[in-house]
């Protein structure tokens, strides 16, 4: 696999790759998530998996199994970690360990370096070997929520875990904490070889457009997204309305449900009641394999959105930035580490102020197009799949040299 | 001939983010952070600044945080301009640091806190240097490295070799190019380039350029 990405990744990050991998062959190393289906988490773990495994890793991904009272804690741990205020009860939380002491049996708790994705698994750290084989391994917590502002007593609940713990891994700095552990940043990443990012032809593009009734005469705006209150669906209808009134054009919303989002639902009816009969607003409810569909969504749109008011990296961004696309996202999480403003597109704030960033876009599609470029070149050197795998290894060969500043290889 | 010359072999540096947790919502809360900080955390702010590729505006992350976060323009300048290679230590440049923001903070009205969000997070890095499998033993094919070499690569040679060397001045090109190739004239304009100035990209062009013209002048017979 690694060969696929010569001549697209940056030629460092595939050596590096190489050498960590030749230092840790053998070794196994597991991630653990609540979802195959569904964000990005998932997506990209079916990718990287193999490629590990072909570089002689012995790579795994273990899902941990919930009841639907468990995800609908899970979901409002979320929420809270994000800032919302929710309600939380000890039988909840009792709930949520048990799910997770039942669980232990389904992952492999002796791997040589153990990745545990997001709170849903967090607990599984009590289950770590205390003596044998795997006393001495590696445990990460990785954290993709934005948890810059979260609700006080829930995180100190979750901080219980995550304390004993060899590293954590955020998103972004502004997510780290005061941890008495390593903490590194690692940025997610896109895979340009996916069905999702790859290139496609003039006919693929066309047929997904005939399939879903996209008027390709009038110019598209593109939000991808899950219907999630934070992704502020609302708002981008609100900065389409706005446009509306100067150029023509139509809105696509475009999301799949996942596994672990009991909201989902609610959220996307309140959009579509608010989108009304207007017939240029287009919302799709995609399954979560629609992968092709969603890149032939982004390469026919003429500007595409990201306009959360809360997030954890945004990887959307990206994805339209490597199909070199305008790009304009809302100043939270990972966006503005994505957007250079100005420069691989633009950050806002308000509704108006990505109605106003469309309009320029329209209006000026040399800058537009310059701005894709950028975009384009911008991903490339930091955010491909590439990039991650290479820091995801040289996180835990770092973890296993702790204090070391340099590291020769 | 050129079996007897030791070849100039290219490294990659990669550098892993790591953060310290600390974080700053004011000038006064920055100040007392870099006054503790480790090293690390200065080195990574200052001088692994030009890894960045110059797409900001100022030359160091406090300066940056400074101008568009505090808004306060003049600080961000007087930031901007220090040269942390011209100074022999770590340390040196973090008491720099100190000094400016503390005279800064003399003659001025003490800023406020920045917006929600855009505290200032200390942040450090491990970095992984290998070699990348690209040796040069003459001038021509040193010229065909710089020409498409990581721009990882250049930032260690260029900019890392400077603290790396402990000699605050010279980078490892113009090392090899007098020492090995003792070409002193190619290796002094080489020197003469400003690191400040320059984003990695603007100095492959600008090394490229020396090289090219000496190449040809090589190729051409004339004697320089």
């Amino acid at each position: 696999m690694i060969k696929e990405y010569s001549g697209i990744a940056p030629k460092s990050d595939l050596l590096l790759i190489q050498k960590l991998c030749d230092k840790l062959k053998g070794k196994s190393f597991v991630h653990v998530n609540s979802t195959r289906e569904g964000g990005g988490v998932a997506e990209i773990l079916h990718r990287m998996i193999p490629f590990l495994q072909e570089q002689g890793i012995d790579a795994r991904w273990d899902v941990i199994e919930g009841d639907a009272d468990f995800f609908d804690f899970t979901k409002k741990t979320h929420n809270a970690l994000q800032g919302n205020r929710e309600k939380f009860t000890k039988p909840m939380w009792d709930h949520y360990y048990e799910v997770n002491r039942r669980n232990r049996r389904n992952v492999d708790l002796k791997a040589d370096c153990v990745l545990i994705h997001d709170p849903q698994p967090a607990p599984l750290i009590d289950f770590r070997p205390k003596s044998g084989k795997g006393r001495n391994n590696i445990w990460m917590w990785r954290c993709h929520i934005d948890i810059s502002n979260p609700m006080p007593s829930l995180w100190s609940q979750l901080k219980k875990h995550v304390v004993k713990y060899d590293t954590a891994i955020f998103s972004v700095p502004k997510f780290a904490k005061s941890l008495p552990i390593n903490e590194f940043i690692v940025t997610p990443s896109i895979d340009p070889l996916s069905d999702k990012n790859r290139d496609l032809s003039d006919e693929e593009i066309h047929a997904v457009g005939e399939k879903f009734n996209i008027p390709r005469d009038k110019k598209l705006i593109l939000q991808v997204s899950r219907f999630d209150k934070f992704k502020d669906p609302i708002g981008v209808i609100n900065a389409y309305k706005i446009v509306k009134k100067y150029n023509d054009c139509a809105l696509i919303l475009a999301g799949s449900p996942a596994t672990d989002d009991p909201e989902g639902e609610a959220i996307l009816n309140e959009v579509k009641e608010y989108a009304g009969n207007d017939p240029d607003i287009i919302i799709l409810l995609l399954p979560p394999d629609n992968h092709k569909e969603i890149n032939a969504l982004q390469r026919m749109s003429d500007v595409i959105l990201q306009k959360s008011i809360k997030e954890g990296f945004g990887l959307t961004v990206s994805e339209a930035m490597w199909k070199e696309k305008p790009v304009i996202g809302g100043a939270v999480g990972g966006i503005p580490l994505q957007i250079v403003h100005g420069v691989t597109g633009f950050v806002v704030y308000s509704p108006e102020g990505a109605a106003f960033r469309i309009r320029q876009y329209l209006n000026d599609p040399v800058m537009a197009r310059t701005m894709g470029q950028q975009g384009k070149e911008f991903v490339r050197k930091n955010f491909l799949l590439t990039r991650q795998i290479r820091d995801y290894l040289a996180v835990w060969y770092c973890s296993a040299n702790k204090g070391k500043h340099m590291i020769e290889l | 001939m050129t079996d007897s010359v030791e070849p100039f072999e290219f490294n990659q540096c990669v550098s892993i983010l790591k953060s310290t947790g600390s974080r700053a919502k004011n000038l006064v809360e920055m100040r007392r952070a870099i006054s503790r900080i480790d090293e690390e955390s200065i080195f990574h702010h200052v001088h692994q600044y030009f890894l960045k590729g110059h797409m900001l505006e100022y030359t160091n992350d406090f300066s940056q945080w400074a101008g568009e976060s505090l808004e306060q323009r003049a600080l961000a300048e007087r930031l901007s301009c220090i040269d942390p290679y011209t100074f022999k230590t770590i340390d040196a440049v973090r008491n720099e640091i100190i000094r400016e923001i503390d005279d800064f903070l003399s003659c001025s009205p003490e800023p406020g806190d920045v917006v929600k969000g855009n505290e200032f997070y200390f942040n450090q890095t491990v970095s992984l240097i290998f070699p990348v499998g690209v040796k040069t033993k003459n001038l021509a094919e040193f010229l065909v490295a710089i020409q498409h070499i990581d721009s990882g690569s250049i930032y260690y040679h260029f900019y890392d070799s400077r603290v790396r060397l402990g000699e605050g001045v010279v980078d490892d090109f113009s090392r090899w190019i007098e020492h090995t190739l003792f070409r002193k004239e190619i290796a002094d304009r080489i020197r003469a380039i400003d690191p400040f100035m320059h984003s990695i990209e603007s100095i492959r062009h600008h090394i490229s350029e020396i090289l090219e013209e000496y190449v040809r002048a090589d190729m051409e017979g004339v004697v320089q």
